[in-house]
C-alpha cells in the first residue's frame, strides 16, 4: 500500500469519520486521506475509520483508494465526516504492487498492470477466481476449456513464449509464489482484489517463472470494529451445452427385411446375444466393385428408420442429467487499533453432469491475521488450508472417455440394457459398426475413485519501515500440495460381455479382467523466501532540493525450492467378495518412485525516479542461479526498463482546453528480458531403469537429454497509453477511460524435444531448438454511460489481440500428436504455433500438389464435379483430398472482446457480460470419430452428386478414410481440413440480478440482506457444429495443443440463486 | 534506534548467509536414475546390456519409440513381426492403425466365378504414400528400423563400456560373454535391416542422438547381411575361446530374464549358441535370395550351416510373457496373442490362406483354430475369415504345439533361430539339391517335434510334390515367426502376376459370404522396403551412399 508520511506541524482540530462504499454500504479500510494540497494524510483503519487533524477552515480531503473513484469533499465545521465512495472505473489512482516491487500508484508505473477488485468478480457456479477472471482482464485470453467439475481453465497472457512449460502464469498470493497450487483451487470468496502483470517486462523481477505473466491474489483482511459475519449460501443448477446440436444418425443404411427388420447377411433377424451385443449387422450393400468398404459403396445410402428389432437411443439423453452446485461461505472479521483478522470457510460442491457420476468438493478455509507488534514493525500471516475432494469415475473426469463411448456407440444400444448375469455390457462392438463403442455405464459399475488433495499455502510476512527512507521486508511462503489418488477397479471376470470381448475398464492392469487398485501419491512442497529492502528519497523534502525528484530503490533476495514427490504402485488381481486393497490383490508393484527438487536464486536491483507528477524512469536486474544447471553454473541476468510521460500533467495542457476535455493522458513503455530455465532433470542424461522379470536393467532413454542445454530467452517491449476523456457535464457519458498496450515478444533458445535420426539410437534430443515472436493489442475502455441520482450505468469493454509464432527450428519441424489422441500438430518454422496438420480437400479439378503435379488429369475431369465446395468423384461418391499435408490453420482466436455492463438502481443491481472470441478454430475430432461407422447425424444428410440426391454413406465415409491414392488406409482418421471448424462464439458469459433487501428489513439482526440470481453460459451464437466452441481437448495450458475438441466435457449452461446474509 | 539495528542486521545477514549454502544445493543432478557411470561395473554393464536387447530393442512399453503412434500391441514383436506375418498373408486386418488394414491387400482377387475385385489402393503406392514423416503413425518402414537401431545403438553402447570394465573371477570370460552377447543382437539387428530394407547404415559407435554421431553412408541390403555376418562371426569367435564355462553360465545367466529360461529358453552352452549362429547365417543366405536364383553353391553353403546348426534339444533364443515386469505382454505383444480371440474383437483375423496350408487331420490345426464365421466390410476384401485363433490357456495339448497362449508365462515366442527352421532349411537344401528322400525326412522331424500327428511322409515323394510339402509345412511350422514375408518374397509369391507371381487356388471367403476356394490372389508388394523419411530427411544419404529407395 502507498506510503504516507506525516508530518507533526500543529494542526487546529480533529476531524474524524467512516468511509464507505457506495455498492454496498460496507467500510472500506486502507483509503487514503490526505488534505488536499498537502502531504498531510493518513489511511482509514480496518473499520473504515479515519481520524486527521485539520487547518481551521476552508480545507478539503481527498479520499482515494483502489477501485474507487478520488473523491474530494470539503471539510465542514462539523467534526465528523461519513463519505461513501463511489465505485471508480478510471483506475489509474490505484496503487499496485505487482510488478514493480514496490507499491506504486498505476499513474506512476511505466508498465500496464492489470487489478480488479473481488467484489467486481461475477458470481460463477465454480466460485473458482480464474473462472471469474474470464474476460475480465484486458489482454487475457482465460477460456474454460472443459466442464468437467474441477477442471482448469487456459491462460494466456500475452503470447506463447515456451514450449514445454506451457502458458500457465505465476500465481502469487499476497506476496509470494504458490506454485503447487492451481488457481483454480482458490476460492472466489477469500479474495480481496487481484492484480495482473502480463508481460516480461513486468513479471522480469519475479525470475525466471514469471515469463509467462503473473496474477497476484490478495486476500481479505479483517477491519476495525466489532466481529462481522458474512454467510452467502448459492445453489446452481446446469446442463451440458450443445450448440451444435450433436446428435447420432437417426436412419441407417443396414440391410433389412421386408417388415423393415434388420437382418444379418443371411437373412436372420439381427437379435441381442449373451454379450449384449448385436452381431451381423450388415450394409445393404457389400464391398467389392472397387469399393474397399461396404460404407465406401454408393449404393449405401442413409434411409432406413430405426424402431423395429433395432430402435434408436439417444445416448446424451441417457448420459447426462442436471447438474447442481452448491457454494456455501461463513467469513469473520473484525480488528482492532493494530491487529485485524479475517476467517473466511467456504465450501463448493461440483456434481457432475454425467449420471451417477460423482462429485468435486473442495473446502477452503482462509485466515488472513495482521499485527503491528510495534511502531513500524507489522507482521502478517495468511494461510488457504484447501481440501479437495473428487471422486468422479476414472473414464468421466478431465480427459475421460465417456462421452466417445456415448457417441461412438451405435444408437441402437440401450444403455441401461444389462447382460442375463446382471452387469452391464462393455464392448459393444458390432464388428462392423459400434467398433469402438462401449457401455459407459459399465465404467461406472466396475470403477470408481477417490482423489483427496490437501493444499497448504502459508505466508509469513514481516514489514519493518525503519524510518522514512527504509523500509525491510521478509516474506516467507510454503505451499504444500499433497494428493492421493485411490483407483479400484473390480474384478470383471464375471462379466460375459468382458470374458467373450476381451475388453475391461483398467488403469494398468491390461493383462487381464481380473481388476486392480492403485494409489497415486503426488506430494510438493514449494518454499519461497523473499527479502527485500525498499530504499525511497524525495529530493525536496529530504534533502531539500528544489527538483520534485523521488526514488525507491528495491533490494531482494529471492530464494524458491520446489520439491517434488511421487509415489504411484497397484496390486492386480481383485477377489470377487467386494474388499478391495491391497492386501486382496495377487502381484503388487511399485510404478513410480519419483523426487524432483529444483532450487533457484537471485537478486534483484529495481531502481525507480519519478520526476513529480510529469513523469519517470525504472530499471533494473535480475540475476540467478539455478539447480537445473547444477553447482558451480554461473548465474543468468536478465533487465529491465521503462519510462512513463504524463503530458496532462503539464501546465500547457492542465490549462488548455484539451486538459478539461483529457484530464489524464499518460504514454508508458517498457523493456523487459527475461529467463526461463530448463525443466529440473532437462540438461542430466541418465539410464532408465527397468525391471525385466527380478532383474534391474538399464535402459536407455529414447529421449535423450542435453547437459548442453541453455536458458530460454524471452524479450519484450511495451508501448501504451492511458487516457482519461472528460464526457458530457450532464449524466450521460460523463468519463470515458482508455487503455491501450501494444507488446512484442521474441522468444530465442526455446528448448523441445526435436528428431534425431532414428540410426543413431534414441528418436529425440532436447535442444534449444525454436525462436519465436508474438505480439499483440490489449485494450479497456470503460464508459460511465449514466450516473444519475438513482441510477447508474457502466460499461467496460476489454480487447486483446495476440498473436504468436515460430520463426526457425533448428532442425525439421516438429511433428505432435494432440495429447487428447489422434489429430496431429506441427510446429513449423514461419508458420503459427498450434497449427492443426492435416490433408485438405481438392476444391478445384486442377489442383496441384506440392510439387507441382495435378492430382486429377485433365482426360478424367468428367470423372468428378465440385459439391459442397469440394471436388467429388461421382462415382465413388467420395470427397478427393490431397495426400500431402498442410498446415491447416492457426486455431487460436484472432482477438477477443468483452461487454460488461453493470447497471445499478437503488437496491437493484443488474450486470451482464458478452464474450466474443473470434477467428478462434477447433478441429473436431469428437465429429470424425462418429463419421468412422457411419454414426454422426451428418450421415443423414442427403447431397447432390451427379445429379442425385441421397444420404450416400460413401460421400461422409470418404472424408474419414481416404485421401488421393488411398483408399480406406492411411487416411482412415486422418487430420483433415473438412473437421477444422470456425469456432468463434459471442457467449452470454454472465448476467446477474441481485436486489439488496437490507433498508427493507427492519432488524437489528442482518447487517445486510442481498438475494442474487446468476446465469451464466446461457447464451452462446456460434457456427461450430460441435458441443461448445470454447472447449480445448489438450493438455491443459499447451502451447500448442489448443485447437482440438476430442470429446471433452462441454461447459455448463448454469442458474444460479444465492443469498449473502451480514451480521 | 537498537531494534531496528538488531532487526536491520538480521534481515541482512538472512540474506547474505542464504546465499553461499545455496550454492551447494544447486547440485540436485537426477537423483532418481542411474547415470552410465552406474554402468561400468560387472552388475551395471549386465543391466545395461539385458535392457538392450529386450528393452530398446524389443519393448513396446515406456521407454519406447512406439509411444504416440497408436500402436496396437506392445512390442517390436507384436507389429514389427505383424508387418511380416500380414505381408506373408498368415493374418489380415480390418483396424487402420499402422496401416494394417492395407499393406497386405494384394492388387486383385479373381473369384471363383471369375469376378475381378481390383485394389484400388495398391500396397507398393499406399505404403510409400505414408513414407512421409507427417505420417509416421501409418509408416510400415519407420517400425522394424527405429526398434533395430534403438537396439544396434544399445549394443554399441555396452560394447564401448566393457572393456574398460574391471571384472571378477576369469574377467576375460565374463568380458567376452558380454562381447558376444552384443555382437551377436547387432549381427541380429542387421540382420532384420538387410533382410527387409534395400538399403541400411552400418553404425558402430555410440549415437548420443547429435548430428556428429551420423553416419550418413548407407549400404545395400547385402552389404547390411554382409555386415550382420560379420558380427555373427565375432560373436562365434567369442564363444568358441570361452575358458570359463561356469563364468560363462553365470553371466549368460544373468543376461537372459530368468522368465525366459524355461522350455526352449535357457542357458545356451557356447556350443548351442554357436549353432544358433550358424542357422541365422543359414537363413540370411536363404531369405535374401529368390528361390529361383538359387545355386548349388548357395544351397551347399546352407547346408553346411544347417548342419552345423540348431539341433531339436538346444535352447533357444525365445521370450515369454510375464504378468508383471516384461518385455511384451501376454495380451497385446506378439502377433499370436492380437490374433487370439473372437475375430470382431481381435486387431488380426486368421487368413484363410494360412489355414488352407495345413493337410487334413493335421492336429497343429484342430488344436490351435477353431471356426468363427466374420465378414468383415470396414476392413479390406480378403479379409473375411471363417477361422479364429485359440488360446491355450495353460492347457497341455497333448504334444501339440500350441501357437497361442495368453495366460501369462505360457507363450513361448522364438526370436532367433529355431529347431524346426533349421531343420527346413535342411529339408529346403536336400530336396533342391537332389536329396528328396532325406529332404522329406527332415519335414517329418519337424511335423513330429510339433505334434502334427500326420502320416510320415513317403521318402518317394516327386521334386514337386516334396517342394509344396516343404511349402505348406515352413508355411504352419514357422507361423507367427517373422519368417512369412520372406518366403513369399523368395518363393515369389508377392510377385506381380505378369513376372510370374501370385498365387491361385487361394480360399477367399468374400464379403457377400461366399467362400471361393480357386480364387487367384495377384499380391504385388514391394520386395525390399524404402529407407523410411524419419531417416532419411534428418540424415540424407551422403555421397557413395546406396540407393535408399527400392527402384521395384
Amino acid at each position: 500500500m502507498a506510503l504516507f508520511c506525516q508530518f507533526a506541524y500543529a494542526q487546529n482540530r480533529t476531524v474524524t469519520g467512516t468511509v464507505t462504499s457506495k455498492d454496498d454500504g460496507l467500510p472500506v479500510p486502507g483509503v487514503s486521506v490526505i488534505i488536499k494540497g498537502t502531504r498531510i494524510g493518513t489511511q482509514t483503519s480496518g473499520n473504515g475509520k479515519f481520524s486527521i487533524s485539520v487547518p481551521t477552515k476552508g480545507a478539503t480531503l481527498v479520499f482515494t483508494f483502489i477501485g474507487f473513484a478520488k473523491t474530494e469533499v470539503p471539510i465542514g465545521s462539523g467534526d465528523v465526516m461519513n463519505v461513501a465512495l463511489a465505485n471508480d472505473y478510471k483506475q489509474l489512482n490505484e496503487v499496485v504492487v505487482t510488478g514493480s516491487g514496490v507499491a506504486t500508484s498505476k499513474a506512476r508505473l511505466g508498465i500496464a498492470v492489470e487489478s480488479i477488485s473481488g467484489k467486481n468478480l461475477p458470481p460463477s457456479p465454480q466460485a473458482s477466481i480464474e473462472q471469474a477472471l474470464v474476460g475480465k482482464i484486458a489482454g487475457a485470453q482465460i477460456s474454460s476449456v472443459d466442464g468437467t467439475p474441477g477442471a482448469r481453465t487456459n491462460i494466456v497472457l500475452r503470447g506463447i513464449n515456451t514450449i514445454q512449460g506451457g502458458t500457465s502464469p505465476m500465481i502469487l498470493i499476497d506476496g509470494v509464489e504458490a506454485r503447487s497450487t492451481d488457481i483454480s483451487l482458490i476460492d472466489q470468496s477469500t479474495v480481496d482484489h487481484i492484480e495482473v502483470v502480463q508481460g516480461a517486462a513486468a513479471s522480469t523481477i519475479y525470475g525466471a517463472q514469471g515469463a509467462n505473466g503473473v496474477i497476484q491474489v490478495f486476500t481479505k483482511k479483517g477491519a476495525l470494529g466489532k466481529v462481522k459475519i458474512d454467510l452467502s449460501s448459492s445453489v446452481a443448477a446446469g446442463s451440458y451445452i450443445n450448440n451444435g446440436d450433436v446428435h447420432q444418425a437417426k436412419l441407417s443404411s443396414f440391410k433389412t427385411d421386408a417388415n423393415g427388420n434388420f437382418i444379418d447377411g443371411s437373412g436372420n433377424i439381427i437379435k441381442l446375444d449373451e454379450d449384449g451385443t448385436f452381431p451381423g449387422i450388415t450394409w445393404a450393400f457389400p464391398s467389392g466393385n472397387g469399393n474397399p468398404t461396404a460404407m465406401s459403396n454408393p449404393l449405401n445410402t442413409a434411409h432406413q428408420q430405426y424402431g423395429t428389432n433395432l430402435k434408436y437411443y439417444d445416448h446424451l439423453k441417457q448420459l447426462f442429467r442436471t447438474a447442481y452446485t452448491r457454494n456455501n461461505s461463513v467469513a469473520i472479521s473484525g480488528g482492532s487499533e493494530k491487529s485485524d483478522y479475517a476467517l473466511t470457510v467456504s465450501n463448493n460442491h461440483q456434481e457432475s453432469n454425467i449420471v451417477r457420476n460423482g462429485y468435486n468438493d473442495r473446502t477452503n478455509l482462509t485466515a488472513n491475521i495482521g499485527t503491528e507488534l510495534f511502531k513500524g514493525f507489522t507482521i502478517r500471516s495468511t494461510t488457504q488450508l484447501i481440501y479437495t475432494k473428487n471422486t468422479l469415475n476414472p473414464s468421466f473426469g478431465t480427459g475421460g472417455n465417456a462421452i466417445f463411448n456415448a457417441l461412438n456407440a451405435s444408437p441402437f444400444y440401450d444403455f441401461n440394457q444389462k447382460l442375463p448375469d446382471g452387469n452391464y455390457p462393455y464392448s459393444l462392438n458390432s464388428g462392423t459398426v459400434s467398433v469402438n463403442g462401449n457401455n459407459p455405464f459399465y465404467n461406472l459399475q466396475y470403477a470408481n475413485k477417490k482423489d483427496n488433495r490437501m493444499d497448504i499455502i502459508e505466508n509469513i510476512q514481516a514489514d519493518y519501515k525503519i524510518n522514512k527512507f527504509i523500509e525491510l521486508s521478509a516474506k516467507y511462503g510454503i505451499n504444500n500440495t499433497h494428493q492421493d489418488i485411490n483407483y479400484i477397479y473390480q474384478n470383471q471376470s464375471g462379466n460375459a460381455n468382458s470374458n467373450d470381448t476381451e475388453s475391461w475398464v483398467s488403469l494398468n492392469n491390461n493383462a487381464d479382467n481380473t481388476g486392480e487398485v492403485d494409489k497415486q501419491s503426488n506430494n510438493t512442497t514449494f518454499q519461497n523466501f523473499n527479502g527485500s529492502a525498499t530504499i525511497r528519497t524525495d529530493f525536496e523534502k529530504d534533502f531539500h532540493l528544489n527538483v520534485p525528484i523521488t526514488t525507491s530503490t528495491l533490494l531482494q533476495y529471492d530464494y524458491r525450492k520446489n520439491h517434488l514427490n511421487q509415489y504411484f504402485s497397484y496390486g492386480y488381481s481383485l477377489p470377487s467378495y467386494p474388499i478391495y486393497n491391497f492386501q486382496q490383490t495377487q502381484t503388487q508393484q511399485v510404478l513410480q518412485d519419483y523426487t524432483e527438487p529444483f532450487v533457484t536464486y537471485g537478486y534483484v536491483v529495481n531502481q525507480k525516479i519519478d520526476i513529480g507528477e510529469y513523469g519517470g524512469i525504472g530499471g533494473g536486474f535480475r540475476s540467478d542461479y539455478s539447480s537445473a544447471f547444477g553447482q558451480g553454473s554461473k548465474p543468468f541476468t536478465f533487465p529491465n526498463a521503462n519510462a512513463y510521460l504524463r503530458p496532462s500533467s503539464f501546465d500547457f495542457w492542465r490549462n488548455s482546453s484539451l486538459g478539461n476535455r483529457v484530464p489524464e493522458f499518460k504514454l508508458r513503455a517498457a523493456y523487459g528480458k527475461a529467463g526461463i530455465q530448463p525443466g529440473a532433470f532437462d540438461r542430466y542424461p541418465t539410464l532408465d531403469p527397468k525391471n525385466v522379470g527380478s532383474a534391474l536393467t538399464f535402459a536407455l532413454l529414447n529421449a535423450q537429454k542435453n547437459p548442453n542445454l541453455d536458458v530460454e530467452v524471452s524479450r519484450e517491449f511495451e508501448a501504451g497509453t492511458d487516457i482519461g476523456i472528460k464526457g458530457f457535464d450532464g449524466s450521460w457519458l460523463s468519463d470515458i477511460n482508455l487503455s491501450v498496450t501494444y507488446w512484442n515478444r521474441k522468444g530465442s533458445n526455446i528448448i523441445y524435444d526435436v528428431s534425431v535420426a532414428p540410426s543413431t539410437g534414441p528418436l529425440t534430443l532436447k535442444t534449444n531448438a525454436i525462436d519465436m515472436s508474438s505480439n499483440g493489442i490489449q485494450a479497456s475502455l470503460n464508459i460511465n454511460v449514466l450516473k444519475a441520482k438513482d441510477f447508474n450505468w457502466n460499461v467496460t469493454t476489454n480487447f486483446s489481440h495476440q498473436t504468436s509464432k515460430i520463426d526457425k527450428i533448428n532442425g525439421p519441424p516438429i511433428i505432435l500428436t494432440s495429447a487428447a489422441g489422434s489429430t496431429q500438430e506441427v510446429l513449423i518454422a514461419g508458420a503459427k504455433i498450434g497449427q492443426i496438420y492435416g490433408y485438405k480437400a481438392l476444391t478445384s479439378l486442377d489442383q496441384k500438389n506440392q510439387e507441382g503435379v495435378a492430382y486429377i488429369q485433365p482426360a478424367d475431369y468428367n470423372q468428378y464435379e465440385i459439391v459442397e465446395g469440394r471436388v467429388v468423384n461421382k462415382a465413388t461418391k467420395g470427397v478427393q483430398f490431397t495426400n500431402e499435408v498442410y498446415a491447416l490453420g492457426d486455431p487460436n482466436p484472432k482477438f477477443n472482446m468483452s461487454f460488461i455492463n453493470n447497471f445499478n438502481y437503488k437496491q437493484l443491481s443488474f450486470s451482464f457480460q458478452f464474450d466474443w472470441v473470434h477467428g478462434s478454430h477447433l478441429y473436431n475430432q469428437t465429429k470424425e470419430w462418429m463419421y468412422r461407422d457411419g454414426i454422426s447425424s451428418d450421415y443423414d444428410k442427403p447431397v447432390t452428386i451427379d445429379g442425385q440426391t441421397a444420404a450416400y454413406t460413401a460421400y461422409y465415409r470418404s472424408v474419414y478414410a481416404d485421401y488421393f491414392g488411398a483408399r480406406n488406409g492411411p487416411a482412415r482418421n486422418g487430420t483433415k481440413d473438412y473437421f477444422y471448424e470456425d469456432a468463434s462464439f459471442v457467449r452470454l458469459r454472465n448476467l446477474s440480478v441481485g436486489y439488496d433487501f437490507t433498508s427493507l428489513i427492519a432488524s437489528k439482526v442482518f447487517r445486510r440482506v442481498v438475494l442474487t440470481f446468476a446465469a451464466r453460459n446461457i447464451l452462446t451464437f456460434t457456427k461450430y457444429t460441435g458441443f461448445d466452441p470454447e472447449i480445448s481437448s489438450g493438455t491443459s495450458n499447451s502451447s500448442f495443443d489448443r485447437g482440438i475438441d476430442h470429446n471433452s466435457t462441454p461447459n455448463n449452461k448454469s442458474y444460479q440463486l444465492g443469498l449473502s446474509l451480514g451480521f | 534506534m537498537k531494534k531496528h539495528k538488531y532487526l536491520s542486521i538480521g534481515f541482512a545477514a538472512a540474506i547474505l548467509l542464504a546465499a553461499p549454502s545455496c550454492k551447494k544445493e544447486l547440485d540436485v543432478k537426477n537423483p532418481n536414475s542411474p547415470t552410465i557411470e552406474q554402468a561400468k561395473d560387472e552388475p551395471g554393464i549386465i543391466s545395461l546390456s539385458t535392457a538392450a536387447v529386450y528393452i530398446n530393442g524389443f519393448n513396446g512399453n515406456n521407454p519406447s519409440i512406439i509411444a504416440n503412434q497408436n500402436w496396437l500391441g506392445d512390442s517390436y514383436f507384436s507389429l514389427g513381426i505383424g508387418f511380416h506375418e500380414l505381408l506373408g498373408d498368415n493374418i489380415s486386418a480390418e483396424a487402420s492403425n499402422q496401416n494394417i488394414n492395407v499393406v497386405n491387400l494384394p492388387d486383385y482377387v479373381i473369384l471363383d466365378n471369375g469376378s475381378k475385385i481390383t485394389n484400388t489402393s495398391p500396397s507398393k503406392s499406399v505404403i510409400r504414400i505414408s513414407n512421409a514423416r507427417d505420417k509416421k503413425p501409418a509408416n510400415m518402414f519407420f517400425y522394424e528400423w527405429a526398434y533395430m537401431y534403438s537396439l544396434n545403438n544399445a549394443c554399441n553402447q555396452v560394447l564401448s563400456l566393457v572393456d574398460n570394465i574391471k571384472f571378477t573371477g576369469d574377467a576375460e570370460t565374463k568380458k567376452n560373454t558380454i562381447k558376444a552377447w552384443a555382437y551377436w543382437w547387432k549381427g541380429f539387428a542387421y540382420s532384420k535391416i538387410g533382410s527387409v530394407y534395400y538399403a541400411g547404415i552400418i553404425d558402430n559407435t555410440v549415437g548420443i542422438g547429435n548430428t556428429s554421431a551420423l553416419v550418413s553412408t548407407y549400404v545395400t541390403s547385402a552389404a547390411m547381411i554382409t555386415e550382420a555376418n560379420k558380427n555373427f562371426d565375432q560373436a562365434s569367435a567369442l564363444l568358441s575361446g570361452i575358458k570359463s564355462a561356469s563364468d560363462y553360465s553365470t553371466v549368460l545367466g544373468k543376461l537372459l530374464p530368468g522368465f525366459v529360461q524355461t522350455g526352449k529358453g535357457g542357458v545356451l552352452t557356447t556350443d548351442m549358441w554357436i549353432r544358433n549362429i550358424n542357422t541365422m547365417k543359414a537363413r540370411n543366405l536363404l531369405v535374401n535370395k529368390r528361390l529361383t536364383a538359387m545355386t548349388a553353391t548357395d544351397w551347399n553353403a546352407v547346408l553346411t550351416l544347417i548342419n552345423a546348426g540348431i539341433k531339436s534339444d538346444d535352447f533357444v533364443f525365445t521370450g515369454r510373457t510375464t504378468a508383471t515386469n516384461g518385455f511384451f505382454s501376454a495380451s497385446g505383444g506378439s502377433v499370436a496373442a492380437m490374433t487370439t480371440g473372437l475375430p470382431k474383437s481381435t486387431t488380426f483375423k486368421v487368413s484363410e490362406r494360412l489355414i488352407q496350408e495345413y493337410k487334413t487331420g493335421d492336429k497343429r490345426l484342430s488344436t490351435n483354430f477353431s471356426t468363427n464365421q466374420y465378414i468383415n466390410q470396414v476392413g479390406g476384401f480378403t479379409f473375411s475369415t471363417r477361422w479364429q485363433l485359440l488360446d491355450a490357456n495353460g492347457v497341455d495339448k497333448g504334444g501339440v504345439a500350441v501357437l497361442s497362449d495368453k495366460t501369462p508365462g505360457n507363450y513361448e515366442l522364438y526370436i532367433g533361430g529355431s529347431y524346426e527352421e533349421n531343420e527346413l532349411m535342411k529339408a529346403e537344401a536336400l530336396i533342391n539339391t537332389g536329396s528328396i528322400a532325406t529332404g522329406v525326412s527332415a519335414i517329418n522331424n519337424v511335423r513330429t517335434y510339433q505334434g502334427a500327428g500326420l502320416t510320415t511322409l513317403s521318402a518317394a515323394l516327386s521334386l514337386s510334390d516334396a517342394k509344396e510339402e516343404l511349402r505348406r509345412e515352413r508355411r504352419v511350422a514357422l507361423v507367427f515367426r517373422g519368417l512369412a514375408f520372406y518366403d513369399a518374397r523368395r518363393w515369389g509369391v508377392i510377385d506381380d502376376i505378369s513376372k510370374g507371381g501370385g498365387r491361385t487356388n487361394a480360399v477367399v471367403l468374400g464379403s457377400d459370404g461366399v467362400l471361393n476356394t480357386h480364387a487367384t490372389i495377384n499380391y504385388d508388394f514391394l520386395d525390399y522396403w524404402d529407407v523410411p523419411a524419419d531417416e532419411y530427411v534428418i540424415n540424407p544419404p551422403a555421397a557413395g551412399s546406396a540407393p535408399i529407395k527400392n527402384p521395384n
